[in-house]
């Protein structure tokens, strides 16, 4: 108990720490005015442009690409200058907060019940797809990664909340992986930035998918075969071999997690901690490293893994959230409709683990992880294009791969959804079955 | 004739051992063991905290459509400001979070013990 919270206090001091030492270096473009237009010459090709919270006002020249139309009066805009023009140029303007419609509301809601399901089954998931969703809805990039952070936290507030009354979460693990992850998240962020600075916006595009494509390829791979090994076997679970090497490193200072079963080395849990955080930083979902490295690596069941993700999803949501709230980015609405559905989802995922087997869980995180990296792998082309290590895409291909893209994603969901419907429906039947001749023979013994 | 509680227990005892546990039961306190388990314990479905919750959920809903300017306004200040969002957030988890629980077990959906 002692240790716990030594290592909560540990959590808050550090937390702080990092924010105010790295704060320069993380968070949203800094590059970008927020504001409102208030009058439009058109002679001239300028706007005067109020800066939100503010009542300082600019005068700026539309880009030359820009035309009167993409100029919407009396808005809450983001505006981002071009860097290489003289004065205030605009280069590209878009509407922070896009307007309600009822086939929005209906799409963020179906979403977020699947990302929410996910979450709660598998530990982390749903990122990877609300943020394109919420962007080919019409909100700004920005814009759809801060508010699907402020609805990431909570949402796994809850489903480790429930997950905990199973029995299922290590806290302690889970705090310890989640301050790791934390300096991991800066670590990714810094070399973003170098890689953006070197390479340009293609370059980090082309990063970012490459990194996707890897880890995905690799580690769903292998939690596949695993998964694969383990239904075969009759879905007896062993701790891997990796693991229990590990865990005979006898390095001090040596970590007791009790609800993982594990004595482990600190030095063991870091690494893991780091790579999930820097991977969260580069593909937004940290816990397609997170949940593997602590079954595979620290040795703990798939159930725990996935309940204790859901401690560092909370701790890395919340850090994000205030980052992103600070530049006043988070679109509350769609935040909260997603949640409406998600807070349903991330429980009944939850519950769902309680009938099926470990492999169950690995199956459906291997099956969503091999689909992400195909609608990620067919981006590639076009990135590779624009760093110019190919020729350009012809326009219809372009538009296919595009497609490809958004389909496999949303196969990703439509499929990690069914597998775990079915699973657990088929859990709860056996379940039922089991308990009902129990009830009789037990009436007929009292009787 | 009157027992005392030594003479109940005792006899309650030799019933116990005798294979009779109801009878012990009833003995010992009169609880009366067989019926009890003729209605396994069967818990209540919590539907009133799932309509109080789900009714302030909604309306936390209508007041942020009806107030929709003030609050995109007001939650995109920036700076202190992020409270408001973080917070609203945080709050609607809880309150939103308890009523689908809730809606989950009238449903009947409970964890596997």
């Amino acid at each position: 108990m002692k240790r716990l919270w030594f290592l909560l206090l540990a959590f808050c001091l550090v937390l702080p720490l990092a924010t105010s030492a790295l704060a320069a270096g993380d968070g949203p473009p800094k590059d970008m005015l927020k504001g409102v237009f208030t009058s439009f010459d058109s002679q001239a090709r300028t706007v005067v442009f109020v800066k939100d919270g503010t009542s300082e006002t600019l005068v700026l020249t539309l880009g030359e690409k820009m035309t009167p139309a993409d100029v919407t009066m009396n808005k809450k805009v983001m505006v981002s200058l071009d860097k290489n023009a003289d004065g205030n140029v605009m280069k590209d303007i878009s509407i922070m907060f896009m307007d309600m419609t009822a086939s929005k509301i209906i799409a963020l809601l179906v979403v977020g019940l699947i990302g929410g399901l996910l979450s709660g089954f598998i530990g982390s998931g749903g990122a990877f797809v609300l943020t394109p969703a919420m962007m080919s809805l019409g909100a700004p990039g920005a814009v759809a990664v801060a508010s699907n952070m402020c609805h990431k936290f909570p949402k796994a507030m809850v489903g480790a909340y429930k997950r905990w009354k199973y029995g299922q979460v290590d806290i302690k693990l889970g705090l310890v992986m989640a301050v790791t992850a934390i300096i991991g998240v800066q670590i990714g962020i810094k070399i973003q930035k170098y890689i953006l600075h070197t390479f340009g916006n293609a370059g980090s595009n082309l990063y970012v998918s490459f990194v996707f494509m890897v880890v995905l390829v690799l580690v769903g791979g292998y939690v596949l075969y695993d998964a694969y090994k383990l239904a075969k076997g009759g879905g007896e679970t062993k701790v891997s071999r990796l693991a229990m090497r590990m865990q005979k490193i006898n390095l001090w200072p040596m970590m007791e997690f009790k609800v993982a079963k594990v004595r482990i080395s600190a030095w063991i849990t870091i690494p893991v901690g780091l790579l999930t955080g820097m991977l969260a930083a580069t593909i937004a979902v940290g816990g397609f490293i997170g949940v593997p490295g602590m079954i595979y690596v620290i040795g703990a069941s798939a159930v725990v893994a996935s309940a204790t993700e859901l401690i560092i999803a909370f701790a890395m949501g919340a850090y994000g959230s205030i980052q992103w709230g600070l530049s006043g980015l988070i679109d509350i609405r769609m935040t909260l409709l997603i949640l409406a559905t998600s807070l349903v989802g991330v429980q009944l995922g939850a519950l769902g683990t309680t009938y099926v087997k470990d492999y169950m869980i690995k199956l459906v995180m291997a099956s969503t992880m091999l689909i992400v990296a195909v609608s990620r792998g067919a981006l590639v082309p076009g990135y590779l294009a624009d760093v110019g290590l190919r020729s350009a895409l012809d326009p219809a291909l372009a538009h296919t791969l595009g497609q490809v893209s958004f389909w496999a994603l949303v196969t990703a969901l439509a499929s990690a959804g069914i597998i775990i419907g079915i699973a657990m429906t088929k859990g709860m039947l056996a379940a039922s079955k089991e308990t009902a001749p129990r009830t009789s023979a037990e009436a007929v013994n009292h009787g | 004739m009157k027992l005392s509680q030594f003479d109940k227990s005792m006899v309650a005892m030799a019933f116990a051992e005798a294979g009779e546990p109801d009878t012990a039961r009833e003995f010992l306190g009169g609880s009366t063991g067989p019926q009890k388990s003729h209605s396994p314990l069967t818990k209540k479905k919590p539907v009133l905290s799932m309509l109080i919750f789900g009714a302030i959920s909604i309306s936390g809903y209508v007041a942020l459509v009806s107030n929709e300017d003030l609050i995109m306004d007001k939650f995109t200040m920036g700076s202190w400001y992020t409270v408001l969002p973080v917070g609203a957030a945080l709050i609607f988890s809880f309150v939103h979070g308890a009523f689908s629980s809730d809606l989950l077990s009238v449903l009947g959906l409970a964890a596997k013990k």
